[in-house]
């Protein structure tokens, strides 16, 4: 009995056309990690904001983009955005007027929303104390920003980041529904032209979990960087990480 | 602005109607077979046994590192295959609907992060509770039943939640295997009515309004579990061990 | 009493000068209005029961509670809610604190080095030689390449002095720099804290060490319920203490 009929010949075959599939994943998963960092920034210090003016609008940025399902938020902006006349006939209908684009939008938003939440959670774990003695030294907010919280955040929020990487490479498969042909995509062309419903899924499966898994290697290489000021735990962090990486996974 | 008539958005409501409850069901099985197969999973491979950790190595490992979208691909178009291995030519027979594929894949796949979580839960146990149940000579399945199960909800229920709230998000994936969901009608009077902006937003709406609900009622639950603890102390077995 | 150890001329300005200080959290009244002195180069010991607001009021001369009444003047600079008059306050007030705050991700040698790279622009080699040399005072400069977590309480403590002293503060605020220490690592820091006292620093401390207090202090303050209950040279306030709240404390921490 062969419980999972592979077609050797049709992997073999199979490999180019998944290896630019990957392609794409990569680069639509690379592109909005970078982008929705850069979006979480501003928006997490205006929800941590005391001024409600600012707090209000981040925090209903945070909720929507991040409670609606990424399919949603992919059909509404590929779709709905294309409902408003002033942005079809405006300069930025190359970036909206193209499934690429819309996919980049909407991708960045959701992780934008879900980075403000771990960035703030990180910002919040750093001990009071370390903050108030790096003021008690003189040293300007903007410097122990950027010197202390965030050198100590990063450490402290690496875990939910790197769960939150994970999660978002593997959202991204759905990018195939506005015509993006990514890993998914690929595998579904495969499949539609050859029925076999098993060797270009499950080959594109080896391929979404090798790239989920040199994303977790990396970020236990960083973490263990980052930790060197605690050798005992880093060391402990690395033991107690499973061979295939995942010990202590949660979801962000 | 819109030119919706009355009438047609009365039916569209209905078909969105009709989807949600579709989407509602979807969800609450497939977090129902994650739930039991996780809890399942989780205590089944707490054993010191080097295989039967291997195995769940490799079971979480792959339901985490590959997207739920392709999971449910693999059981939609697979699973009659799959089946057929498994029951001989009468489950080669079987059609796998749209929704029998979504509620398998996500149960699979969220399977895995319930049952971390238990062993997560069940590990920061302390050990009193098992020694206290034993020299009580209480009967094991007694034991993980009344004893261990329910302070191992109490302690996994944040993270519960979370995969609740998560696998509600990844519920809309199953209108890509052709499910009528709640998604899938919004797609349709979007459209239809050349009016997608109103019903994605409503659709993400609901989604997040039923999200919010469900946060809700969580927290009330962690504090009534929480406050029992408390109140009722003579029931823990580290009292009955005294 | 003591002769001070710098020119007269600089007695006439006081380090410190507070008057009618006030802080509320919430209803609660920390500080009911307190007024105290501090010359130059002068040390001085606060003790008090917990809650009494010895930590407050230290912790409001360099504004790391804001103020909810009264003056404070630091080295002739008043302390305002202006950002540039507080960073000026804090270039010449360094701090140490219970429990040590030192940043994790740095050594030894890069928590000293961290404040005067970024506000006085040094270079690294520049930096890291002032560094070296404030550890070496605290006895540490073998340890100046370690990690906060693989140093003793002790040891971590004399760090966070070494760093306050980086800055070259004119005034040194401490508040129970012991209280978090095992008993065996106290007597480490409080011999760096009485070499330390034996410079022209103004010190300002707040500690249950009575054997310190006694050697090294020039007056004594007692604080109980947000008010100054009463101070005086060290060996009156021990010796022949004039409150029956003082005698009652002095009876309980001797013990």
């Amino acid at each position: 009995m062969n419980a999972l009929p592979i077609d050797p010949a049709l992997a073999w075959e199979s490999l180019p056309a998944l290896f630019q599939g990957l392609q794409v994943t990569v680069f639509l998963t690379v592109l909005p990690l970078l982008i929705g960092l850069a979006l979480a920034f501003p928006i997490c210090f205006a929800r941590m904001s005391a001024r409600r003016g600012l707090a209000l609008p981040a925090e209903t940025f945070v909720v929507f983009f991040r409670g609606a399902p990424l399919l949603i938020l992919l059909y509404l902006v590929y779709y709905g955005l294309g409902q408003i006349e002033a942005l079809r006939n405006g300069p930025f209908w190359i970036v909206f007027g193209s499934p690429f684009g819309c996919a980049i939008v909407a991708l960045s938003l959701n992780h934008a929303a879900y980075m403000v939440e771990v960035l703030r959670g990180s910002l919040l774990a750093v001990p009071h104390g370390i903050v108030e003695a790096s003021e008690a030294l003189g040293i300007t907010r903007r410097n122990i920003f950027l010197w202390v919280r965030m050198p100590l955040a990063i450490r402290y929020g690496l875990k939910a980041y790197q769960n939150e990487v994970v999660s978002f490479i593997k959202g991204t498969a759905i990018v195939s529904v506005v015509t993006i042909t990514d890993l998914m995509a690929v595998a579904n062309s495969i499949f539609e032209q050859t029925y076999d419903p098993f060797t270009p899924i499950l080959c594109a499966a080896a391929f979404y979990w090798a790239l989920v898994n040199v994303v977790r290697i990396g970020f236990a290489l960083w973490g263990r960087w980052l930790g060197r000021h605690n050798e005992d735990e880093a060391v402990r962090a690395a033991r107690a990480q499973a061979p295939l990486g995942i010990s202590g996974e949660v979801l962000p | 602005m819109t030119n919706l008539s009355l009438a047609d958005l009365a039916g569209y409501l209905r078909q969105l109607g009709e989807g949600a409850l579709v989407t509602l069901e979807l969800f609450l099985a497939s977090f129902a077979l994650a739930f039991g197969l996780g809890v399942l999973i989780g205590v089944a491979t707490l054993a010191r046994g080097r295989l039967i950790r291997a195995a769940w190595r490799v079971y979480a490992s792959i339901f985490m590192g590959v997207p739920s979208l392709l999971v449910i691909f693999l059981i939609f178009y697979g699973g009659s295959a799959m089946l057929g291995a498994v029951l001989g030519e009468f489950g080669a027979r079987i059609d796998i609907s749209p929704f029998g594929a979504g509620v398998a894949a996500l149960g699979i796949v969220y399977s895995a992060y319930v049952a971390e979580l238990v062993r997560g839960a069940i590990e920061n146990l302390p050990k009193g509770q098992f020694e206290g149940a034993r020299a009580l000579a209480i009967p094991p399945l007694v034991m993980w039943g009344r004893v261990i199960l329910p302070q191992v909800m109490r302690l996994a229920l944040p993270g519960l939640v979370n995969v609740w709230s998560f696998m509600l998000k990844e519920t809309p994936l199953v209108s890509l295997a052709g499910l009528q969901d709640l998604v899938a009608s919004a797609k349709i009077a979007a459209g239809a009515t050349k009016e997608p902006f109103l019903f994605f937003v409503a659709t993400a709406l609901v989604f997040i309004a039923f999200s919010a609900a469900s946060l809700w009622l969580a927290t009330r639950l962690e504090i009534r579990l929480d406050r029992g603890q408390r109140r009722d102390p003579a029931r823990t077995p580290a009292r009955a061990e005294a | 009493m003591n002769p001070l150890p710098h020119s007269l001329d600089l007695a006439a300005e006081p380090a410190i000068a507070i008057s009618g200080l006030v802080k509320l959290f919430g209803d609660h009244r920390a500080l009911g209005g307190v007024d105290l002195t501090v010359r130059r180069g002068e040390k001085v010991v606060i003790c008090g029961p917990s809650g009494s607001g010895k930590s407050t009021l230290i912790r409001c001369i360099n504004a790391l509670e804001r103020l909810d009444g009264g003056r404070i003047v630091v080295n002739g600079i008043e302390l305002t809610a202006d950002e540039g008059t507080v960073q000026d306050i804090r270039q010449e007030v360094g701090m140490v604190f219970q429990h040590f705050n030192l940043f994790p991700h740095l050594t030894a040698l890069e928590n000293c080095m961290l404040a005067p790279q970024l506000n006085r622009g040094l270079s690294r080699a520049q930096a890291a030689k002032l560094a070296m040399a404030h550890l070496e005072r605290v006895h540490l400069a073998d340890q100046a390449h370690k990690y906060p977590s693989r140093l003793s309480g002790g040891q971590q403590q004399r760090v966070a002095i070494a760093r306050a002293l980086c800055m070259e503060p004119r005034i040194l605020l401490f508040d129970e720099p012991t209280s978090a220490l095992d008993p065996e690592m106290v007597n480490e820091v409080l011999g760096v804290m009485e070499d330390l006292a034996t410079g022209g620093v103004t010190m300002l401390c707040v500690t249950h060490e009575m054997g310190f207090a006694r050697r090294v202090a020039d007056r004594c303050v007692f604080m109980d319920r947000g008010a100054i209950v009463e101070e005086g040279g060290s060996r009156e306030f021990f010796d022949a203490p004039a409150s029956e709240r003082l005698r009652g404390f002095l009876a309980q921490i001797l013990h």
